[in-house]
């Protein structure tokens, strides 16, 4: 790595530097509580999987190009130069963690080890070293949102086509109503779907049940410049929704079922005219006020237990609300052990799911305790509330032959609606 | 022998003093001033009071206590022996009738506190030779035990001999004297410390502790002061 | 409907999560030769807006998209 390249990958970690990191990079004690925090070390129980030897990974470069210390003493503290060799370990390091802060939940200060990751993920964006396809992913969403003329037609047709299914299958009325409506402008909730018809088709559903005067929007809602941890194409992603929501003047923004797409609408699009919603908390929100009717018939004699998406849930809050739509679907509903604070991580965070088969096999042997635990509550529905986790835990309903039926929340609602 | 030993008593302490203060103070700063982070970084599900439960989890550490509770027994162990230590210390420049609600002899404990908390320095340098911790430690960590029993074994050596072998050249009086001294700015080192036989403890603990004083703020020693805005940072 | 459009190569693409229809596709047009056509089969509404955005990214070239039955045709030449 020449010089030039060198002090402009320093100038992006400078800009890392705010007061938490500064926090979380002076902070750590080595005391090793982390050890057994992360699903891969428990699956998989190698030193580099601790979440404090990942974290040391990027602070070993902080202390060497940041600190007196280890300018001055590097062996002290293990400092280490910005090199190749560095990027290699930063993308390990980054790339075998999930995000997913359960190893925040044990850390005496509560250091966070994602936001540590977000350093080694933006080097590696710096030094084009990240891995290249959720670059273009992100890229893809990005021009989406700049030439939306360009696509709504087809998009346009493409729904068109769904609502037969709606239709078809919940028998609603759709005499003279849109069952898939699209820039509604003054609609009251901007419905923020991903490309797939299956996150289209059951939150449709169960908005027509409900009565809601909602809009479908153009783009998907997930966002892959977080998961590639590039704060510029994060934002610009982010601002395609934003700026539609404000267009079409609407009170809710709700995310569909994406636990990386929620936290970062949830958390990262500061004070707007509309309130953030999960489609969790609103159906919770339709079944609390009477809006919408479901039945238990739909999944009898079923044990149901639910996995809850880290970014939805011990990151994002949304934990009561999966658990009071299922009370309405179920009697026979098991909790996971030990309680959400402490719940594993799928294995397919950050990127990795989207990753594809090129991490199928680290994220089979990473998630090994992930299986287990969902074993252990004797379920046969896993549900879920997040397309990355559905995605993983169906690929380890297969690895370990599970025999589940792992589904998602929305779809389970609207199978078991009762429309009058 | 004698100027080496006035040369640690009294330039080097006020010299440890003041990178300690000014250092400590220049990192805060230095770090508050920096951008707030522009997202919440909390932990669901959230409990109020959070700033209780951020206090509980800086003073109590229960994560370590769940996970770790041997860790936990000599952590909160070394941790209340030091604050003893400390509280020992601010005894020595004069009487202070809160620290007599128990009635004790200066430094509370007999000399056992100090013991606790060497043992416990012990422990806590020793698991860093098992692994996983092995696998996390780097030369700080045992560099900066190494400092801390080292102070804490010499500065306990003259509270054992004073109570446990009647050795009394050295008693609280002489201590009083010199450190009020350092106070005033006229430094003055009485001769029974100076000339005693146990004037080398003294001294080497004096040594170490200014040397881990001045170390302290550019080391991970911060956490003193940063675990309880992290923790607030986490209970949102 | 047309059947005009001879694809060197075709992927099905119906019903995957999200974003494997793009993921897969990006992988699927390197097998391809440059001039060559893949089609790339969804149901997904989103790959309406999705494919034509990926291919002005990667700047491959959309040359024709048909709806029928429900399913989404998409043909992408190879041009990189």
């Amino acid at each position: 790595m020449d010089q030039q390249m060198r002090e402009d990958l320093l100038k992006l970690f400078q800009t890392k530097l705010n007061r938490a990191m500064v926090y979380y990079l002076e902070t750590c004690t080595r005391c090793g509580v982390c050890t057994t925090a992360c699903h891969v070390y428990q699956s998989m129980p190698q030193a580099r999987y601790i979440a404090a030897y990942r974290a040391e990974i990027v602070r070993r470069i902080y202390k060497k190009h940041f600190k007196g210390q280890g300018k001055l003493w590097p062996s002290y503290g293990e400092a280490k130069e910005l090199t190749e060799a560095a990027l290699q370990e930063l993308y390990d390091a980054a790339y075998s963690c999930t995000g997913c802060r359960r190893c925040m939940v044990y850390c005496p200060f509560g250091i966070d080890t994602q936001m540590l990751m977000s350093i080694a993920k933006l080097l590696l964006v710096g030094a084009h070293a990240e891995p290249e396809i959720l670059t273009l992913l992100a890229d893809t969403s990005i021009e989406k949102g700049r030439s939306l003329e360009f696509f709504k037609e087809g998009f346009l047709q493409g729904v068109k086509n769904l609502e037969q299914k709606v239709v078809e299958k919940w028998k609603l009325e759709a005499e003279g109503k849109t069952v898939i409506p699209v820039d509604v402008e003054g609609a009251e909730l901007l419905y923020v779907a991903l490309a797939g018809a299956h996150s289209i088709i059951p939150a449709a559903a169960v908005f027509n049940a409900a009565g809601e005067n909602w809009t479908l929007s153009f783009f998907e809602a997930v966002n892959f410049g977080a998961f590639v941890g590039d704060p510029t194409r994060t934002k610009l992603i982010l601002d395609r929704i934003v700026n539609e929501a404000l267009r079409l003047k609407v009170k809710e923004v709700c995310i569909c079922e994406c636990g990386t797409a929620y936290r970062v609408m949830k958390q990262l699009s500061g004070t707007q005219p509309f309130k953030v919603s999960s489609v969790t908390e609103v159906h919770a929100r339709y079944l609390r006020e009477g809006r919408i009717r479901v039945s238990k018939k739909a999944f009898e004699g079923q044990v149901v237990t639910y996995h809850d998406p880290c970014q939805i849930a011990r990151n994002g809050g949304v934990l009561e609300e999966p658990r009071f739509i299922l009370q309405h679907l179920t009697d026979d509903f098991r909790e996971m052990a030990p309680d959400p604070r402490y719940n594993y991580c799928c294995g397919g965070g950050g990127g990795l799911v989207a990753l594809g088969e090129d991490t199928l096999d680290f994220r089979m042997k990473s998630a090994k305790v992930k299986a287990e635990q969902v074993q252990k509550t004797g379920a046969t529905v896993l549900a879920t509330a997040c397309e990355n986790c559905h995605t993983q835990l169906s690929d380890l309903n297969r690895h370990y032959g599970l025999g589940l039926n792992v589904q998602f929340l929305t779809s389970m609602v609207a199978d078991a609606l009762v429309v009058s | 022998m004698q100027t080496a030993y006035y040369l640690v008593l009294v330039p080097m302490v006020y010299a440890a003093f003041a990178v300690f203060v000014l250092g400590t103070v220049w990192r805060l700063v230095q770090t508050a001033r920096r951008p707030a982070h522009p997202t919440t970084l909390q932990i669901f599900p959230k409990k109020e009071p959070a700033w209780l439960y951020a206090v509980g989890d800086t003073f109590l550490m229960p994560s370590i206590f769940r996970h770790s509770p041997v860790l936990w027994f000599f952590l909160a162990v070394f941790h209340v022996a030091v604050l003893l230590l400390i509280i020992g210390h601010l005894e020595l420049f004069g009487d202070w009738p809160i620290f007599q609600l128990v009635p004790h002899e200066v430094f509370l404990g007999r000399g056992f506190v100090g013991l606790v908390a060497a043992v416990s320095v012990l422990y806590l340098f020793f698991r860093r030779f098992h692994a996983p911790v092995r696998d996390l430690s780097v030369p700080e960590d045992y560099y900066l035990l190494i400092l801390l029993f080292l102070t804490i074994i010499f500065g306990s050596q003259m509270d054992w001999a004073r109570r446990w072998y009647d050795y009394d050249v050295m008693g609280v009086s002489a201590y009083r004297a010199y450190l009020w001294s350092l106070v005033m700015l006229k430094p003055f080192v009485p001769d029974e410390i100076l000339y005693s036989g146990h004037a080398f403890m003294l001294v080497l603990h004096v040594f170490f502790a200014n040397l881990f004083l001045m170390v302290f703020p550019f080391t991970k020693m911060m956490h003193t002061f940063l675990a309880l805005p992290m923790n607030l940072l986490r209970r949102g | 409907m047309s059947e005009a459009i001879h694809a060197d190569k075709v992927m099905d693409l119906k019903g995957l999560p999200c974003p494997m229809p793009v993921v897969k596709v990006s992988k699927g047009i390197k097998e391809v030769a440059v001039g060559q056509i893949l089609e790339a089969q969804t149901t997904d509404p989103g790959s309406l807006t999705d494919f034509p955005a990926w291919a002005r990214t990667s700047g491959n070239e959309i040359v024709e998209t048909i709806q029928e039955n429900g399913i989404i045709r998409i043909f992408i030449r190879r041009k990189v």
